[in-house]
């Protein structure tokens, strides 16, 4: 007897290509914000300026969003067993657009150009909707949904509704449509970064923190009720926000601040038990990224009793950059070489270990350069010198060039493996 | 049940695979061995079916995935 939902062919395997080609695209558009922030460092005096608002999206849909769909591509065959119908074909289609995409939201916003906007809307809608329907099918196939798996589903939602409300929000930009900005633009970073974003951060740590960081557990309370309740609480505060109940809006973004604490302090918690000796680079970027969105949560705070200038920029700067960004960056250390281990492995060719495929020296100096523009971007921001956020943008330039090359090396030794392997393993064989 | 057991336990990726391959190795025509894993290793299961391995698997209540592997 197989077990339910095994019935995955080895050709549904996806191909390595699938999601290396968005994890490959992705530094390219940290690197343009170092550029942006290196020849306009003013654009970073308020979170409104064009600048900032294209440096944001760079980072959220050029990076952050391109390495999601990437890995979403690889994890849900290789964790939910699902598999993405046309998996070549809807990778090529999904990347080509959210790539153009991406660069006309950048340039749309920086340039204020509404042709340029109508046409990223265009193509990130497009993308992100064929994209959303290619993983939707895959998970209606896959086994009955358990934690992991129904929590993706959600973030999976809670994505396309921050999207939906993004092209809103460009369209109107664009075509000066008649709807509320403020609270479209505030129903927006609610749902991307909660709805979307923390949801699959936490739907994808129920499984990669005991995994890769060899931890117990997170408790199956949290796993069993905390996104379909975050989920809830968002669409009850966007319901008081768009009818303008201050006080259940006022107590509704506590509760999602609350949720959101919950969560990484679980993480943090799990992370002291962990059984490895001493912590990797993807571990310290990890938990550098938990600790500055807990900085950046209480950054968040702090503006209902502050009119600080810097405070909502320092707030984007930790949670997105030092947040999700950290993050990422070190799960791309542990997906991208275990992906090459694992599809020479399938492909019967003897692979190298994985910390032969990314080297760990180089994945800690790259990390470390991040870390070092991360604290000059935040000493930048709130003292408001120019002159620092400058040195913050090259930093930020060579870090996005550096893990880019790093991945490049992954695939170097990923394809001499394949190329210069003179014996290939046949069943019952192994490496 | 086999005796052979595989505990790959609270291992990180690819360790709990590596130690399967092996087993597999070792294994002659019509051998058996149980697995003992923290999740469903899919990737696993695909080369299994190339392979013409049989298997079945359990969930005990503590989560582990317990998996019967019949060499062909």
């Amino acid at each position: 007897m197989k077990p339910t939902g095994s019935v995955l062919g080895y050709d549904s395997a996806p191909p390595i290509s699938a999601p290396l080609r968005f994890f490959l695209s992705a530094p390219l558009f940290g690197i343009v914000a170092g550029v942006l922030l290196v020849f306009a460092p003013s654009l970073l005096e308020s979170r409104w300026t064009p600048g900032a608002l294209s440096i944001t999206h760079l980072l959220t849909v050029g990076f952050m969003l391109m390495v999601m769909v990437g890995a979403l591509f690889q994890v849900l065959p290789v964790v939910c067993g699902a598999a993405i119908p046309a998996v070549r074909l809807t990778a090529t289609v999904v990347h080509v657009l959210i790539v153009g995409g991406a660069l006309a939201l950048a340039g749309g916003l920086l340039l204020m150009k509404p042709a340029v906007l109508m046409t990223a809307a265009t193509l990130l809608g497009t993308g992100f909707a064929a994209f959303l329907f290619a993983a939707m099918i895959a998970l209606l196939h896959a086994p009955a949904a358990r934690g992991s798996q129904r929590d993706l589903r959600l973030a999976l939602i809670g994505l396309g509704v921050a999207v939906m409300l993004g092209l809103a929000l460009s369209l109107t930009l664009a075509k000066g449509l008649a709807l509320p900005l403020l609270t479209m633009l505030e129903l927006h970073v609610g749902w991307a970064l909660l709805g979307g974003t923390g949801i699959l951060l936490a739907a994808t740590s129920w499984i990669v923190v005991p995994m890769f960081q060899i931890t117990p557990p997170y408790p199956a309370t949290l796993t069993r009720y905390w996104a379909s309740l975050c989920i809830l609480a968002l669409t009850i505060w966007s319901v008081a926000t768009v009818f303008d109940w201050s006080a259940a809006k006022t107590a509704l973004s506590w509760s999602l601040v609350g949720f959101a604490a919950i969560f990484l302090i679980a993480t943090l918690t799990l992370m002291r038990q962990t059984r490895r000796n001493v912590p990797d680079a993807s571990f310290r970027s990890f938990r550098l990224g938990i600790w500055s969105l807990l900085g950046g949560l209480a950054c968040l705070l702090a503006t209902g009793f502050s009119d600080h200038p810097s405070l909502p920029v320092l707030t984007g700067v930790l949670v997105m950059y030092g947040g999700f960004v950290s993050i990422i960056q070190g799960m791309l250390y542990k997906i991208v070489p275990f992906l090459a281990w694992l599809n020479l492995t399938q492909s019967g060719i003897k692979a190298p270990n994985v910390k032969q495929l990314q080297p760990e020296a180089e994945a800690r100096r790259q990390l470390m350069v991040h870390g070092l523009a991360l604290a000059v971007l935040i000493v930048a921001v709130a003292l408001g010198n120019l002159g620092m956020v400058r040195i913050a943008g090259l930093l930020v330039m060579l870090e996005f060039a550096w893990l880019a090359s790093n991945m490049l090396g992954v695939i170097r030794a990923y394809r001499r493996a394949r190329t210069g392997t003179t014996t290939t393993l046949g069943p019952g064989q192994t490496a | 049940m086999s005796d052979i057991v595989v505990d790959a336990r609270g291992l990180e990726p690819p360790q709990p695979f590596e130690m399967v391959m092996e087993a597999l190795a070792d294994l002659g025509p019509g051998g058996r061995f149980t697995v003992l894993i923290d999740r469903m290793p899919w990737p696993l299961f695909r080369i299994l079916d190339r392979d013409g391995y049989k298997y079945e698997h359990t969930i005990r209540d503590d989560g582990v995935v317990v998996i019967g592997i019949t060499a062909p």
